[in-house]
């Protein structure tokens, strides 16, 4: 099956008749041949990565975009303080790509030996931590955008910098938070594709696969494209939902 | 109630207050009027040390409050503050707004601080705004609203920073109302303003700053009847030319 079937097949799309045998490949690959429940299971890891980074990061972020807006000024927030802008400093400073790969053959090379789910469970911490530092300059600058005039007003009434920040001025930077929250989803789900350098078998890594084995590129990797613009605009969509619904209750 | 000694504040090489004594008696309500920049707002934020002093010292009721030391937090729960831009919690409803504070420091119960804030909204004559959001409300009546928050705290003085600079020439008396009528109930406040006629008539004391310093305080006769410095005479041929 696969190449040996149609030996011409990559040959053709060289000579840049890519449109004449389009629809036919697309066919033998993703139906004749179960190419789609295969894209499928990527979908899965893909879905996955994304969901459980933007989860960690906004916890990481949320812990660290407080103690970057702390007022504080005790050793311990100080070096709180430091050590969150070293990691954001770093995060944002590298890319993607070289903290995965540093993680899995760096740090983890011989940990986890054996384990199945090694790739998929570090692809999941280096995104989540990677979110962390994006998350936490999003809500920092949420936290920010919310008048200066709420603090005061709450140090006035002799509440503490944590209840009032807790309780008022968090709860008016959600507002600014959430859309900005909704992009950096997006981005974990275009990002996570980056996973297949470290052999986590997303949806990329399955295209790739399935180019391999089929000997055509152009269907399967146009199939991917649509996948991916399907699962953003499910993203987008769902942020719209949310953001309507917020922008209810604020009318009140 | 209320001693400042050679308060001094600088913003980096700036300094808004150079050198400021004063001290604030029970019962006494002090105006403190002067050209804009003349540093009144930043001395009255000092008081409750939203601004930190660069040096000087202030006690309040006895306690040294600049001493880092000192629980500010607690410090302030006697001292009510009034905002020229409100500043109401805009994620709480008005009745929320009240009785936040109380029921959170623990002063007053659930049920103690509603029932108090009822009665303030009735004083202030918004009871019927205690569900409304402050998006909903008026200038005038979110400025009332704040006093009313202050004032739930039940503190000791209250320090008013141009509480009618942002509002609409027909809602300041509704304002003004409020803040009289809580004069002639005896509170103590500190009042940073532009309205002349309020300092006359409200005021025990006037004080005078300009570029940082208190040039001159008298009662309110004395002060516009009879000023002393060249600058206040200055000052007031100009605000009182209309």
């Amino acid at each position: 099956m696969g190449a040996a079937a149609r030996p011409g097949a990559a040959l053709v799309m060289w000579e840049g008749n890519m449109n004449e045998h389009f629809f036919e490949d697309l066919k033998r690959v993703f139906l004749d041949n179960g190419g789609f429940t295969l894209m499928l299971k990527g979908v899965g890891n893909t879905v996955i990565i994304a969901l459980s980074a933007v989860v960690i990061g906004v916890v990481l972020g949320s812990v660290c975009a407080i103690i970057k807006v702390s007022d504080g000024k005790s050793v311990p927030v100080k070096i709180a303080k430091a050590v969150v802008g070293v990691y954001i400093t770093v995060i944002r400073g590298t890319p993607l790509m070289v903290q995965l790969l540093f993680t899995y053959f760096g740090v983890f090379a011989t940990a986890m030996r054996g384990n199945p789910h090694k790739a998929i469970l570090i692809a999941v911490l280096v995104f989540g931590v990677n979110s962390g530092a994006y998350v936490a300059e999003i809500i920092r600058s949420g936290i920010l955008a919310v008048d200066a005039g709420q603090m005061e007003a709450g140090r006035s009434l002799g509440l503490s910098h944590r209840t009032t920040m807790l309780r008022i001025v968090l709860p008016q930077a959600v507002k600014n938070i959430i859309p900005a929250l909704g992009n950096e989803f997006i981005m974990l789900i275009k990002d996570s594709s980056v996973a297949s350098a470290i052999t986590v078998v997303e949806m990329t890594k399955r295209a790739q696969s399935l180019v391999s084995k089929f000997y055509v590129a152009l269907p399967i990797y146009a199939v991917l494209a649509l996948l991916y613009l399907a699962l953003t605009s499910l993203a987008a969509e769902g942020m719209k939902l949310i953001e309507k619904r917020m922008r209810r209750s604020d009318r009140r | 109630m209320i001693d400042v000694k050679d308060l001094h504040k600088s913003y980096g090489e700036t300094e808004v207050l150079r050198g400021i004594d004063y001290t604030i008696e029970k019962g006494d309500r002090i105006v403190v009027v002067g050209p804009s920049g003349s540093g009144k707002s930043t001395f009255l934020r000092c008081l409750n040390l939203l601004e930190t002093p660069s040096s000087g010292e202030i006690r309040f009721e006895g306690t040294l409050i600049t001493d880092k030391k000192t629980n500010i937090d607690q410090v302030r729960r006697h001292m009510g503050m009034v905002f020229q831009q409100f500043n109401l919690f805009n994620n709480l409803n008005v009745m929320d707004n009240i009785t936040f504070a109380p029921v959170k420091t623990g002063k007053y119960t659930r049920e103690e601080a509603r029932e108090r804030a009822l009665s303030l909204l009735r004083r202030v004559g918004l009871e019927d705004k205690a569900d409304a959001y402050p998006s909903r409300l008026s200038g005038g009546q979110k400025q009332r609203i704040a006093i009313v928050r202050a004032l739930a705290m039940d503190p000791d003085v209250m320090l008013f920073d141009e509480p009618t600079s942002a509002l609409d020439p027909e809602m300041v008396g509704e304002v003004l109302d409020v803040m009289t009528d809580l004069a002639d109930n005896g509170m103590t406040m500190v009042v940073v303003t532009h309205e002349m006629g309020f300092a006359r008539h409200v005021g025990t004391n006037v004080l005078f700053m300009d570029e940082g310093k208190s040039l001159e305080a008298a009662p309110p006769e004395a002060f516009f009847e009879n000023p002393q410095s060249p600058r206040l005479k200055t000052f007031l041929s100009k605000v009182l030319r209309h």
